[in-house]
């Protein structure tokens, strides 16, 4: 299987997502090269991962026809291996005068924590020297063993992509590969991946390779992905002694605050065993379930930082004034439930609004009213309950699910 | 409905039995003599029909229309029913009611019936929204609301309506009634029977033929016994249980419960808080902490009102009963 980030990845610099000023710079600085004369002979380019600078670099060249040289700063062992590899390349294109190429050396950050330093200056020596467009990239330019490069390139920098670019372009991917996904779940990958569109479209492949899109099985990706880092956050949260210990614990971790939230409270009473200071700690996550539900209603954002101390150290504190024992954290219970409990719920309400459709009443009373009821006769009277499946339409799978007498709630 | 009886078998009593005409009706004169007044004089208001589920709101509503209209109300599209709590948000409710209010009627009386019901459902601001579609449309259109509460009906809406209240059944209405369908089905039913219905059901008329009837089920002469094995089907005492889980400080195993009576059985947050108010008053702690714990009660009944989770709430709840029942240990 081809991964989607190469499918889609852009074959012109006009299909490049996001970062416009970032291409206005890079394609103005590639036209002096053209011209044969430019200011820099080197662009570095940088910004965080996954947000199009390898993508522009391939897509530009695509479009000239240039070759790319594609090397990787990490495998610069010596001074000498640059000079073999960059410095080959650098001067090969005029001798050869077929095709022209461009030179792109990745992970160029790579090379400044290297002890042997002689690889940085090994490259600022190629890049005087160069005929052909050296790129450098970077996640972080700004390592002081690095100034000697910084001022031998343009610098370009790209920023994170928004978040309903990121949308927009999952929905093209979504409808190139005829995928069904709502809005909401590319809202959730999209929001997950704080600004990173290949993590994006890697999430969204994962997805679509279980084969249904949902929201629960996003939520099941995402945590597997991020089961080490949630856990040290868990442990954080649980064990924060200050307001700033609790803001630490969720430094860094990618996901929203709402599933967070869901961790704590399914870990609550496993972590929590005294009775008394877990209805303490429930309390404080009750409330701050009111925060977040405001947030969320009223859309006033500005409520959302009451809810952090309130699930890390507010909690963490009612959990001190007892005794605590070690125990395991786990992924949360209320998505293991539901997604278990997935087609019997589907199942329960396509009966429900059958009942609702003929008896004058709502989908969920019906739910919670009617069919009981009905359950019982089809369990106990087959005769009288061929009649009434009649009545209401049911299918054989409802007659046979409501003739089960509704068995895993009997458990 | 008796041809239909015929062509599939057996038919859910509750609409075998549900009454078409006004004096069928059970109980609930008062508003019967209203509805027959407002039908000799043709002046049909807006209506809020209040009470508790099962008492006849919606069966009386059809009713009246079938009197008012004809027997073919429905087909002819004089008489249409939206249900609130299945609609999308005011928005839906507002184009169905344009598609149907839009045009005069054919026939003597020159406009339709339209029925909400569970319009208590609605939240505050789209109450505010459907008072203006009824003024809209109060020319081609007359609302009948359907609500188990009228003090969650908004002020201006009662105002616009006339208010017609449905009682709890009163329990020799009900046995009466249960009997009377026992006859025509042919059943021996025990007198014990019939009060055991009734003591759960509490004067729900639904509740107590849906329960006559999966009684059947099992056996044509029912007594006591088979009542209570179709009680104790559709209601496992699971409150009760949540309690006792909640008490002996089983809080993971409270939330598990907690979480198939919300999500799986559908129980309304509402409901479940009221049972747990019922319960409260048996627990073995002193009359202080019961206090307290219903004051814990409202702030949770409160905050699910104003948005919080249930299940969050509600399990807060609980650990707090279980730290009460500890102090008193």
């Amino acid at each position: 299987m081809i991964p989607w980030t190469e499918k889609y990845r852009p074959k012109r610099v006009s299909e490049v997502v996001g970062n416009k000023e970032a291409i206005e710079s890079f394609l103005a600085w590639a036209k002096q090269w053209s011209a044969g004369k430019p200011s820099k002979k080197a662009a570095l380019l940088y910004g965080p991962a996954g947000v199009g600078k390898t993508s522009l670099v391939l897509a530009y060249a695509n479009e000239n026809g240039l070759d790319v040289v594609e090397v990787n700063a990490s495998d610069f062992r010596t001074a000498e291996k640059v000079e073999q590899i960059v410095g080959l390349a650098s001067q090969q294109a005029t001798i050869t005068g077929l095709r022209k190429r461009i030179i792109l050396v990745d992970e160029v950050d790579g090379l400044a924590g290297k002890e042997d330093v002689g690889g940085v200056s090994a490259l600022s020596k190629v890049i005087t020297n160069t005929r052909v467009p050296i790129v450098l990239v970077a996640n972080n330019p700004w390592d002081q063993r690095l100034a000697g490069l910084r001022e031998k390139a343009q610098l370009i920098e790209f920023k994170r992509i928004h978040k309903a670019t990121i949308v927009s372009h999952l929905k093209k991917i979504c409808t190139a590969e005829g995928l069904k996904c709502s809005d909401e779940v590319l809202k959730e990958i999209a929001d997950r991946s704080n600004g990173d569109l290949r993590s994006a479209i890697n999430d969204l492949q994962a997805i679509a390779a279980t084969g249904a899109v949902s929201r629960e099985t996003l939520n099941a990706l995402g945590y597997r992905l991020r089961d080490r880092e949630i856990f040290s956050a868990l442990a954080a949260a649980f064990n924060a002694k200050s307001i700033r210990d609790g803001r630490l614990a969720l430094e860094g971790l990618n996901m929203d605050l709402q599933s967070f939230y869901q961790w704590v409270f399914d870990n609550a009473p496993e972590q929590i065993p005294d009775i008394d200071a877990l209805a303490e700690a429930l309390e404080r996550l009750a409330r701050a379930d009111m925060h977040l539900q405001r947030t969320a209603r009223l859309q006033r954002w500005g409520l959302m930082k009451y809810v952090t101390p309130l699930i890390t150290t507010g909690m963490a504190a009612a959990r001190h004034k007892a005794p605590t024992k070690f125990a395991k954290f786990s992924f949360p219970s209320k998505i293991r439930f539901m997604s278990n409990t997935r087609n019997e719920r589907e199942m329960r309400e396509r009966i429900a609004a059958k009942i609702a459709a003929r008896c004058h009443l709502s989908t969920s009373k019906a739910w919670r009213e009617i069919l009981p009821f009905i359950s019982f006769i089809f369990s106990h009277n087959g005769a009288k309950a061929r009649g009434i499946a009649k009545f209401f339409d049911f299918d054989k799978s409802e007659v046979s699910y409501l003739a089960s007498g509704l068995k895993s709630s009997k458990k | 409905m008796a041809v239909e009886e015929r062509l599939v078998g057996e038919l859910p009593w509750i609409e075998k039995y549900r009454p078409k005409t006004l004096d069928e009706m059970v109980d609930q004169e008062e508003v019967v003599r209203a509805l027959k007044n407002i039908l000799q004089t043709r002046q049909v208001p807006h209506m809020l029909f209040a009470g508790p589920p099962g008492t006849g709101k919606t069966a009386s509503a059809h009713a009246f229309a079938r009197e008012l209209y004809g027997p073919n109300y429905l087909t002819e599209g004089l008489f249409v029913e939206i249900n609130a709590s299945d609609e999308r948000g005011i928005q839906t409710i507002r184009e169905k009611v344009k598609m149907y209010a839009r045009s005069v009627p054919f026939g003597p009386i020159g406009f339709r019936i339209l029925l909400l019901d569970e319009s208590d459902q609605l939240t505050d601001d789209a109450q505010h929204a459907f008072r203006r579609t009824m003024e809209q449309f109060s020319a081609t259109c007359r609302f009948i609301l359907v609500a188990n509460y009228s003090n969650r009906i908004i002020e201006p809406i009662q105002s616009r309506c006339a208010v017609l209240r449905f009682r709890p059944l009163p329990r020799d209405k009900v046995i009466e009634h249960l009997g009377k369908i026992a006859k025509n089905e042919g059943l021996n039913i025990s007198s014990a029977a019939l009060e055991a219905i009734y003591d759960f059901s509490e004067g729900d008329m639904r509740k107590s033929i849906n329960i006559l009837q999966a009684a059947v089920s099992i056996s044509r002469d029912v007594d006591e016994k088979t009542v209570y094995q179709v009680i104790g089907y559709v209601s496992r005492g699971e409150v009760r249980r949540l309690l006792e889980l909640g008490l002996s400080g089983k809080i993971s195993e409270a939330r598990d419960l907690l979480r198939e009576l919300l999500y799986l059985q559908g129980v309304a947050p509402s409901d479940l808080l009221t049972a747990i108010y019922r319960e409260i008053g048996q627990l073995d702690i002193s009359e202080e902490d019961k206090v307290e714990i219903l004051d814990a009660l409202g702030e949770a009944d409160f905050r699910i009102a104003e948005g919080g989770t249930p299940e969050i709430q509600i399990l807060a709840l609980v650990s707090k009963l279980a730290k009460k029942m500890r102090k008193t240990r």
